[in-house]
């Protein structure tokens, strides 16, 4: 976020050393990890370029923007949108709490759109003013990779500039991909999602991941009529079943229609609206269909083949611990590599490059328990091993401890919506191998857990904690009662 | 609190009967149901039977060494009516008496008549907490934080018809029948883990009685929980006051509200009355509010409350209180006389309820605040007279008192001497925003470690910058310089007291700024700024005449 950067480093001196080279530091893209990488290396000294496409909000083989995914078409501006949405409830809950709220409330969709833009403009700005304090280069254009040593910079006007550097990193990140059904032209992805002209009155959502979710509770919260598919029985795979068991009741209850186990197989212009038809034969009707099908890295007009940069099948660049490719002056961060597609990874990573590449400390950065959020309506937040890999991994018994229960605010409000805490601990250690929250704040509850849990933190530990009266946080330190055990090398119960 | 209560009722049923049941079914010993463990004088306990799962020698206390002999589920002698007697039950008294019942005890609690405003006579089963703090305080936060929501909203394209109105009436009917199911909720625990409750006064007679309105009980143990009080200073006009019980049950909004004191409490209900748009008016003695806590909270909050519209009056020392004839209040102060309240509210201070107690006859020491003095275990200077929570001054907190009911029933019925423990604690305000801290200021740190280093942020969070709104955010840590461990974290702004929760289990396990660094953040969040604080703002080093020196360093970015 955009907060920290205020603060910045000097403008260094150039390595008199390495003076035959332009730049000590190339960087392809300036989002989070591109950002990172450059300020840092700076900072220790390096001389630093970097380049990036021109600004838009809706990305493209040749539009971006300084910032990135992250600041221009992710956490920020998602996080926007769901303040935005989180209104509707705060005012449904406020009338048990004695507030007289006008049934004709309006929300203005245009009015919130142009503040998020003029926010992320303001960001772009604030992150230029950054590589510009570093002392960082900043070039506009799509940079191509010529050598192991060589990048070349086409700019707006189509003119080409050519760099030399003993280093080069690749910071592109990743772009939204459609599913690849007939009339997959008329759907959306997330970019064009935080966009949109005028708000739908139906949407209909395909993906069970983190984004789908989120444009949900997005839209279900600005009053649009939503429809969200996903493969299998539960949205979020790969998070604890319980906890998916949990957004999924949640999504519902807020008036979220689910579809599990289906697919959309076509999509067709009609003068009322996109007909969309789904694997079992349903049809509807929606003004947007948005594509939450996953990302994949955008390494393809990079011209790594011409220095022979390795690529995995789905076209992340392959890296080592420290971040290297297989051509040793080229190194990559980020979503590119399709490690782990958070912020605050890409983050680390860049920062354990430029320490290792000119900090003089060889540092490789650490994925484990790295804690992440799903801002649904409300949140969902995890850290560390899910039930299920704790039991695959653990070596003996699994002990989980669970919380469910009513909000105080919701004692007053009526919502009918439980919070749910989970700890998961290893039985032979007392370790907490994984803690998940799905309730309000759940977020920003975690991130402290998170840093116990990364510690290594003992049930016994966490218990003997005092609570914060009263909180919803702690739950997380007064669970005293084991709610299940499960033993070595059992498999969970689950009907998903 | 709800959430405690769901948990607790768990531990109620799956932690202590069916381990209680199975080792009585192995032995085939009959089971003796809840009920009839309520009505025989002297029910079977783990440690009556020697079956204690933790078979160390007898606690210092000796607890059951009366009934060591008595077994085969053959009624052994007894002189009590209960193993334990607890005079109040709030927070400690239901939990020590809950725990003491599940580890076999037979106990009894008396408690006051439920009233939301609490007197002589009057209480009700729950507390201070439920009845006439946390929870009703936390309710009216949520109720008050509304119009900041109403207001942050408009910046997210929200409009509405008529600006929401606050009908108070209908807050206080919801809030009541909360209080209502929260009380019986409370009973309802009591019940099911076999507490008998009685209701009435209670008065010491002896070591080993106990007096409720009339009726005596003997018990091997006491245990004194009745809490504390609002306390008002007597000056003129000090009847027309209202402390915080009368402020939580109001039956009209007031207009225009004089809140005297620089506590926790005076700032909290200060947030509640200006976000359910009273006219908010803090008279404190000192320069300052919320004495005790890190100095740059203390101006930050102060801060950010003017900015929502409170008054601050500082260095003001109430004198009087005038009625006038149109009925408003005025208050006079050491530096003049505001007029036009439509309430005086006193938030100087708790004194703990020791009075007519008949603590002096039995020879229980207590302070001269009229705190009981009790040891680390609790237990006052008369061996079967034990006391928790805020009628012993130590940290008046619900968690606290929990942790030291929770200790108590271990000690005595658990043959597991424990002591309550009251490092880093953490803590919070619920002013708007709230305060959340855990561990030592940054003047107890430099005191206490000397040299220590200091990282703070101080930022508009994201919601802020499209509300338009004036809210900021603060953040510090506070390292000690020669072992890297976080002696101290406090944070004001929206969710603090959530946030600081997990760092609470970190700062307690005694974890290094190095660990806090090597966490990844979640993002966007606010919380992620206590992991990504890289650059001290100072570096405190005690100087060579031992005073600190505060040295500012700017290596940016690394």
């Amino acid at each position: 976020m955009a907060r920290k950067m205020l603060i910045d480093g000097e403008v260094s001196q150039p390595n008199e050393e390495e003076a035959h080279y332009d730049f000590d530091l190339f960087v392809i893209g300036a989002g989070s990890g591109g950002v990172r990488a450059s300020r840092f290396s700076a900072s220790y000294g390096a001389k630093v370029g970097i380049c990036e496409l021109p600004f838009n909000p809706i990305s493209s083989e040749v539009m971006g923007g300084v910032g990135g995914t992250c600041v221009l078409r992710g956490c920020v501006p998602k996080k926007i949108l769901v303040y935005g949405a989180s209104f509707r409830g705060e005012i449904e809950d406020a009338r048990n709490y004695g507030w007289e709220v006008s049934e004709k409330i309006d929300f203005n969709w245009k009015k919130l759109l142009h503040k998020k833009t003029e926010e992320i403009v303001r960001l772009n700005g604030i992150y230029k003013r950054l590589l510009n304090n570093a002392g960082v280069k900043l070039y506009e254009g799509e940079g191509k990779i010529v050598g192991p040593n060589e990048v070349e910079v086409t700019q707006l006007d189509g003119t080409k500039l050519s760099y030399t550097a003993k280093h080069i990193l690749i910071s592109t990140g990743g772009r939204a991909t459609r599913a690849a059904i007939p009339g997959q032209e008329l759907s959306i992805t997330s970019d064009e999602a935080l966009s949109l002209e005028e708000l739908p009155k139906r949407a209909v959502i395909l993906g069970g991941g983190y984004i789908a979710v989120e444009f949900a509770s997005i839209w279900n919260g600005m009053g649009v009529t939503v429809d969200l598919f996903f493969r299998k029985e539960l949205p979020l795979s790969g998070f604890d079943d319980e906890m998916r068991a949990v957004v999924a009741r949640n999504l519902e209850s807020r008036g979220i229609n689910l579809h599990p186990r289906a697919n959309l197989s076509e999509l067709i212009k009609t003068e009322d609206g996109i007909k969309v038809i789904t694997d079992h034969g349903e049809e509807l009707i929606a003004d947007v269909v948005l594509f939450a099908t996953g990302r994949s890295p955008n390494t393809k007009r990079l011209n790594l083949e011409a220095v022979g940069v390795e690529l995995d099948q789905r076209g992340a660049v392959k890296v080592d611990e420290y971040s290297r490719t297989n051509i040793p002056s080229i190194w990559a961060v980020g979503d590119v590599t399709n490690r782990m597609n958070l912020t605050p990874v890409a983050l680390m990573e860049g920062t354990c490059f430029a320490k290792t590449v000119f900090g003089g400390q060889p540092c490789k950065p650490d994925h484990k328990d790295v804690a992440c959020a799903v801002f649904s309506i409300p949140p969902l937040s995890a850290v560390g091993l899910s039930e299920e890999q704790a039991i695959e991994e653990a070596h003996g018994d699994v002990l989980v401890f669970t919380s469910t229960f009513n909000p105080m605010k919701n004692t007053i409000s009526g919502r009918q919506e439980k919070t749910i805490m989970k700890l998961v601990v290893d039985a032979e250690t007392d370790k907490v191998l994984g803690a998940f929250m799905c309730g309000p704040d759940a977020p920003e509850i975690i991130q402290g857990i998170a840093v116990a849990l990364k510690c290594g933190a003992t049930k016994a530990q966490f218990d003997s904690t005092v609570g914060i009266h009263p909180s919803a946080a702690e739950e997380f330190v007064t669970m005293r009662t084991v709610t299940r055990r499960v033993s070595a090398g059992t498999k969970p119960k689950t009907n998903l | 609190m709800v959430v405690v209560m769901a948990s607790s009722l768990t531990v109620t049923n799956t932690l202590s009967s069916p381990k209680l049941k199975t080792i009585y079914k192995k032995l085939s010993i009959p089971i003796p149901t809840r009920l009839s463990s309520r009505l025989l004088p002297n029910p079977k306990t783990l440690s009556s039977l020697s079956l204690s799962p933790n078979p160390e020698p007898r606690t210092r206390h000796r607890s059951f060494a009366a009934r060591a002999d008595s077994q085969n589920g053959a009624k052994p002698p007894s002189h009590y009516d209960f193993d334990l007697f607890t005079v109040g039950a709030g927070s400690g008294g239901v939990r020590a008496s809950r725990f003491a019942a599940n580890f076999g005890a037979s106990v009894a609690v008396c408690e006051l008549p439920f009233s939301t405003i609490s007197s002589e006579t009057t209480g009700g089963v729950g507390g201070t907490c439920v009845l006439r703090g946390c929870v009703p305080k936390k309710l009216m936060v949520y109720a008050s934080h509304y119009s900041h929501e109403f207001e942050e909203s408009h910046g997210f394209g929200w409009k509405y018809d008529v600006e929401p109105k606050h009908d108070w009436s209908t807050l206080m009917a919801n809030k009541n029948a909360e209080l209502q199911r929260l009380t019986g909720i409370y009973k309802n625990v009591l019940k099911n883990a076999g507490v008998t409750l009685i209701e009435g006064r209670g008065k010491i007679v002896d070591p080993h009685t106990i007096d409720v309105d009339g009726k005596l009980y003997s018990a091997r143990h006491i245990l004194i929980s009745v809490g504390g009080r609002p306390f008002i200073p007597e000056i003129p006009g000090s009847e027309y006051v209202i402390d915080s019980d009368a402020a939580l049950d109001l039956p009209s909004k007031p207009e225009k509200i004089a809140i005297v004191g620089g506590g926790y409490i005076a700032l909290e209900f200060a947030g509640i009355f200006n976000g359910l748009t009273s006219e908010v008016h803090v008279f404190i003695r000192q320069k300052k509010v919320l004495r005790g806590f890190d100095e740059e909270i203390r101006d930050f909050v102060a801060e950010q409350m003017s900015l929502r519209g409170i008054e601050f009056h500082t260095e003001e020392s109430p004198q009087a209180i005038i009625k006038s004839s149109d009925g408003s209040l005025s208050l006079k102060t050491n530096k003049g006389t505001a007029e036009g309240f439509s309430h005086v509210m006193f938030a100087t201070g708790r004194r703990p309820n020791t009075k007519n107690l008949g603590l002096e006859t039995v020879g229980v020491k207590m302070t001269k605040n009229g705190a009981i003095e009790v040891d680390e275990y609790s237990c006052t200077s008369v061996p079967s007279i034990w006391a928790v929570g805020d009628v012993t001054d130590r940290v008046n907190l619900t968690p606290v008192a929990l942790m030291e009911g929770g200790a108590l029933a271990k000690t005595l019925f658990q043959n597991e001497p424990t002591k309550p423990d009251y490092r880093a604690i953490p803590s919070a305000v619920f002013s708007q925003p709230p305060i959340g801290q855990v561990g030592l200021t940054e003047e107890q740190a430099i005191q206490e470690y000397g040299d220590v280093d200091i990282f703070t942020a101080n930022f508009r969070p994201l919601k802020a910058t499209l509300s338009g709104l004036p809210d900021r955010v603060f953040m510090k840590l506070i390292v000690c310089a020669k072992t890297n461990k976080v002696l101290g974290l406090h944070m004001c702004g929206e969710d603090s007291p959530e946030i600081v929760q997990g760092f609470a289990v970190a700062v307690k396990a005694g974890l290094t700024k190095a660990d806090f660094d090597a966490t990844v953040g979640v993002h966007p969040t606010a919380g992620e700024e206590f992991v990504t604080m890289r650059t001290p703002t100072r570096k405190i080093r005690q100087t060579a005449e031992g005073k600190p020196d505060s040295e500012v360093k700017a290596t940016a970015g690394v």
